[in-house]
């Protein structure tokens, strides 16, 4: 007992988690009250989680501008961070919003839900703001974990067990890679901090042509491209997306991907910018491999959630444009993008909600005949979101898109950026047709089943005001994502 | 050079007791030549010169973790039933010679004692050095998987409870 050691914990700087910190509280709060509520009253989860996503928020956008570091350099919680933890909150705001209607029709209106979908989002902001791989590694595994049990909500239906174990068995061995990828990195340079990998590299330039550097890269990059949904690594995602409940899918296809799109730029800028041109021509491949796999198939798809699914792989290409660009514009056109999309996908699915029956049904092209006379309010909305996620103006897709563009231009990607637009003029098909549905067939059927919930109703808007917003007035919101990146 | 006989030895013993365990029809086999891998494992890790990354590699896998398997396969009734074990003496051979392979190798081990002719001082850590990395500089690693652990749990509690479909209560 002589020797004992005290641990002086240096550089703590709670501040620099301090968001995710407000989020698992009241997630674990929250379970602590569910204990105590009667069982099918969920309307107080729903409050509770609602006020923890705003308090969280304002906590967050306090910390714009105002960098903090902490746990020694195991965290940053920067312009970067911020600007996606803003991203994972709106899309778990938007989840929560239309999720309570939608359980209770489906016979599961049950509180775990609510805690589930804050850690989830808990474990984005530690994907997002990690310096060090074991802090990425960790928040990934925290929302993997949270995600599976999700995609499975619907225990007593066989699609969403399909879903959550398809998921869980896929996805644990894509973060073998992932870790694969980690310890040979960590074997090459002896650091898991991102900065000290990149500075060690940097002065070892005979590394960066090291089989082992190279191998760890790959691993990596596969980990973090199978949470994205990018071919060749997107097989999951279809079979998941279509058996997950629907405000779990367009939660997975929103918060999760961006998480996964801020670990991997963060660790190619800050460990691997010596081997930009390798990664680059890389990622060019498997862009318009994602882009064209994504747009060709979702064409023949008839059941529209499944065909979103489609559709979210090729968006994952789009983004990853940007990546390959690898210059500012391209960078922040990422950031600018996750969060359009957000608002496009999230509300697209919620209209999804609504006109589908319980028991997932009428989910398909013919279910939406008519709907734009019916109904012309959810028509005119989703015709806002299809509009962006065709990357038409007035809309948020074009602006996004158009900054990827621009940047993979830019960056003397020209042929890239051709693809892309062609990839967009394809996806005009499918989305498009949607619309044909909706407004040039006869109605089969009355809706009469449509109820509009002042919950859904407001997701609805505030997509719609999203969308519009950032397709009229980008500028503002691209110059904060400007001075988000590195 | 005896140290790399040792580990292509051990590597090659790892790799076939991990074929083997994936090619079995009995999950309970299959264990054992897990089992086997794992010891293998933890030999190489004391051939690089790091015995406590061996101990607890004996301890968590091959102790705790593979028990756990054990027991729920109990549990399960895996085991292809109807069917009586026959007594076959050639599924003794490979498990027999990955024993003798595992064995000889810490046999060899101990006598030459590797960590003393200096093949791996660079990994070598003690449990105090270990400890202090993990609280001072993996802190942050350390919090959030006690969190996982809770959020991990809460998923395990839902996903196993029973089927008893809470319905709304007020329509």
């Amino acid at each position: 007992m002589e020797n004992l050691v005290q641990i002086a914990l240096q550089n703590v700087n709670l501040a620099a988690i301090m968001p995710s910190l407000v989020l698992v509280c009241f997630g674990m709060g929250l379970l602590l009250i569910n204990v105590f509520l009667p069982r099918g009253t969920t309307r107080p989860a729903v409050w509770i989680s609602l006020v923890g996503i705003v308090v969280t928020a304002v906590v967050t956008v306090q910390g714009w501008g105002n960098p903090q570091y902490g746990f020694s350099d195991a965290v940053a919680l920067d312009n970067f961070a911020t600007f996606f933890n803003v991203t994972f909150l709106l899309a778990a705001a938007l989840t929560i919003l239309m999720s309570d209607d939608y359980l209770r029709r489906e016979g599961y209106a049950v509180n775990e839900y609510y805690p589930l979908i804050l850690f989830t989002t808990a474990g984005a902001m530690w994907m997002a703001s990690g310096t060090d791989m074991m802090t990425i590694f960790l928040g990934l595994e925290v929302m993997s974990i949270s995600l599976y049990v999700l995609a499975g909500f619907f225990r007593g239906q066989s699609a969403s067990n399909e879903a959550g174990l398809k998921y869980f068995l896929l996805g644990a061995f894509s973060t073998g890679f992932l870790l694969y990828g980690m310890a040979l990195i960590y074997g090459v340079t002896g650091s898991t901090r991102l900065t000290e990998i990149g500075a060690y590299l940097n002065s070892h330039s005979s590394l960066l042509a090291n089989p082992m550097t190279l191998a760890g890269l790959v691993l990596l990059s596969i980990g973090f491209l199978f949470k994205l949904g990018a071919a060749p690594f997107h097989m999951w995602t279809p079979d998941v997306y279509q058996g997950a409940p629907t405000p779990v899918t367009a939660f997975m296809s929103a918060g999760p991907k961006a998480a996964a799109f801020a670990a991997f730029l963060r660790t190619l800028e800050y460990c691997f910018f010596g081997l930009k041109p390798e990664w680059s021509a890389m990622l060019w491949v498997l862009a318009v491999l994602t882009m064209t796999v994504g747009n060709v198939i979702a064409i023949s798809q008839t059941n529209i959630k499944r065909m979103l699914a489609y559709s979210s792989i090729s968006h994952a290409g789009y983004a990853l444009v940007g990546l390959v660009a690898a210059n500012e514009i391209g960078y922040s056109g990422v950031l600018f993008y996750m969060l359009a999309y957000t608002f496009m996908n999230i509300g697209a699915f919620a209209v999804l909600i609504l006109v589908g029956k319980q028991g997932e049904e009428n989910l398909t092209l013919e279910g939406f005949a008519g709907l734009g006379y019916k109904r012309p309010l959810l028509g005119v909305a989703m015709s806002v979101f299809l509009f962006a996620l065709m990357g038409l103006p007035p809309t948020a897709g074009f602006a996004g898109k158009f900054y990827i563009f621009a940047g993979a231009v830019k960056a003397g990607y020209i042929w890239l950026a051709i693809i892309g637009v062609l990839n967009s003029a394809v996806s005009l098909y499918y989305y498009l047709r949607v619309m044909v549905y909706m407004y040039f067939r006869d109605p089969t059927e009355d809706y009469a089943w449509i109820s509009l919930p002042v919950s859904v109703l407001a997701t609805i808007i505030l997509a719609v005001i999203g969308c519009l917003y950032l397709g009229i007035l980008p500028n503002e919101v691209m110059a904060m994502a400007k001075t988000a990146i590195f | 050079m005896i140290a790399s006989v040792v580990f292509y030895l051990l590597a090659a013993a790892t790799l076939a007791a991990t074929l083997l365990c994936i090619t079995r029809t009995s999950p309970v086999h299959a264990v054992i030549y897990l089992v086997h891998a794992f010891f293998d494992l933890a030999l190489i890790f004391y051939l690089f010169g790091a015995p406590l990354v061996a101990a607890w590699e004996m301890i968590i896998y091959a102790g705790a973790i593979m028990v756990l398997f054990l027991f729920i396969i109990m549990m399960l009734e895996l085991a292809p039933g109807g069917k009586p074990l026959t007594v076959d003496r050639r599924r003794w051979i490979p498990v027999l010679l990955l024993s003798l392979v595992t064995l000889g190798c810490t046999v060899l081990l101990i006598v030459l004692d590797p960590a003393a002719a200096g093949s791996g001082a660079a990994f070598h850590a003690s449990p105090r050095e270990f400890g202090t990395a993990l609280f001072d500089r993996y802190a942050l690693a350390v919090q959030v998987v006690s969190f996982q652990l809770l959020f991990a749990a809460v998923g395990a509690y839902y996903v196993g409870k029973g089927e008893p479909r809470a319905r709304g209560d007020n329509p």
